[in-house]
């Protein structure tokens, strides 16, 4: 039987490290804060199970956010999660424009939600977010560049923001 | 939108107090479970390999016994007399000869009533009455005759019957006498009819060689040579004659014998001539 100790020390890493990134990208695939934490802690148990080998930090945070979006995405697909209507998630403690701005972000598809959380959440950039995503970078701008559009159009911003190809 | 309102917000989005905690105990729990899981992956093995083991056993029993059984009917058949070749016609003319009858009676007649209506057969006293069917009405039954079913029973006679009664009380009431044969008083003089030898060559000959010591029968070529054995010198085998042993092979003589060699060549050497018999005109 393992204990504490036996646990591995990445694991335990990676929990302090990125359990509040990988929480807020389910989040903004599930828009639930229960769903998004049972999902992390699939995706950590998966880690535990699977030990994958690193390059680097950045390599083990993008398997980790790789791995939450597909389970995320397995989520979506499950039945029980389809017939259920759930209640919105409570955003209303956010101040108005934060609000707002999350709301209006976790309006977009699901297809432009998660790099624009990636670029302007976790500052990736779009050949990282490419990467994440298994697709191609100019992909990936586009997807960028529509819920952007989307966005100003709904709330008025990003007139300042550049996207670095 | 500004790159730091939805950072910002995100950041705010409120999440389970202890869920890095919980995370934790859960992966401890599950990684405690984890050796579990593998005893009962072998216990189930286990078992399985028990389940196919029996399976395996099972088979191999059936099949060994399968083996067994054919290696004895194999053998029961090698062991049977050779039977001449009969024209197939005759086989159909013939009535079936399989049969059975139940017969409690069975025995010699070891004493008789004065009256003569009642034998002794063993410790049984058997009396025949008016009721007592005598002879078998069986339809594979052979014809009633007086060999087989003598109207006197007399002491030496051989008796079979059926009675319905309880045999073991000592007297019942025949309800069938199948026979009643006198005791053949000839039979030390008469050979036993039985008797069986070896045959592999038998059929009409089709055609004979030049030199009249080869012959064709069937697809075999056989050659008669000085070491060949002409009849049957067995005990039970009937005395050699002329009709059942001619001299010369001759095109379409029936002949019968036996040879060591494998027939499957074509052509062998006869080690024994049992039968050279001319056709019947």
């Amino acid at each position: 039987m393992y204990n504490s100790y036996e646990l591995n020390e990445s694991v335990r890493r990676a929990l302090d490290l990125y359990s509040q990134s990988l929480i807020k990208v389910a989040f903004t695939y599930l828009k639930n804060i229960a769903d998004a934490e049972e999902v992390t802690q699939e995706v950590f148990l998966a880690y535990l199970q699977k030990r994958p080998v690193f390059e680097n930090n950045e390599h083990e945070k993008a398997w980790l956010i790789r791995t939450t979006i597909n389970k995320s995405k397995n989520m979506l697909k499950t039945g029980w999660f389809k017939s259920r209507n759930p209640v919105p998630e409570d955003l209303s403690y956010l101040p108005k424009e934060e609000n707002e701005v999350l709301q209006a972000v976790l309006a977009l598809d699901k297809k432009y939600r998660i790099p624009i959380h990636l670029h302007y959440y976790e500052g990736y950039s779009i050949q990282e977010i490419a990467v994440i995503m298994q697709s191609k970078p100019a992909t990936v701008g586009t997807w960028l560049a529509r819920g952007r559009l989307i966005l100003k159009e709904k709330i008025g911003g990003l007139d300042n923001e550049e996207i670095c190809l | 939108m500004k790159k730091s309102v939805y950072k910002s917000a995100m950041s705010r989005v409120k999440t389970s107090e202890d869920f890095q905690e919980a995370t934790y105990q859960k992966l401890l729990s599950e990684m405690a479970n984890k050796p579990q899981t593998n005893t009962i992956d072998q216990k189930e093995r286990v078992i399985m390999e028990k389940a196919k083991r029996r399976t395996v056993t099972g088979w191999t029993v059936g099949i060994a016994a399968c083996a067994v059984l054919s290696v004895s009917l194999f053998a029961m058949n090698q062991q049977s007399p050779a039977v001449p070749n009969t024209p197939p016609t005759n086989v159909a003319a013939k009535p079936p000869i399989m049969g059975k009858v139940a017969v409690n009676i069975d025995g010699v007649i070891s004493e008789v009533s004065a009256d003569g209506k009642s034998f002794k057969v063993g410790n049984l006293w058997v009396e025949v009455t008016d009721q007592t069917q005598l002879g078998s009405k069986e339809p594979t039954a052979a014809k009633p005759s007086e060999d087989l079913l003598q109207k006197n029973f007399q002491v030496g006679n051989i008796v079979s019957g059926y009675t319905s009664q309880d045999v073991n009380t000592g007297k019942v009431t025949a309800d069938v006498i199948y026979n009643n044969i006198a005791p053949q008083k000839d039979e030390a003089a008469k050979p036993p009819v039985s008797g069986k030898a070896a045959v592999n060559i038998d059929g009409t000959i089709t055609e004979v060689s030049p030199d009249g010591k080869s012959f064709k029968v069937g697809d075999l070529w056989v050659t008669v040579t000085p070491d060949t054995q002409l009849g049957i010198k067995g005990p039970t085998a009937a005395a050699p004659s002329e009709e059942l042993l001619q001299k010369e092979f001759k095109v379409g003589n029936i002949v019968s014998g036996f040879t060591t060699e494998d027939v499957s060549t074509g052509k062998v050497n006869a080690t024994n001539i049992y039968n050279n018999m001319a056709p019947q005109q």
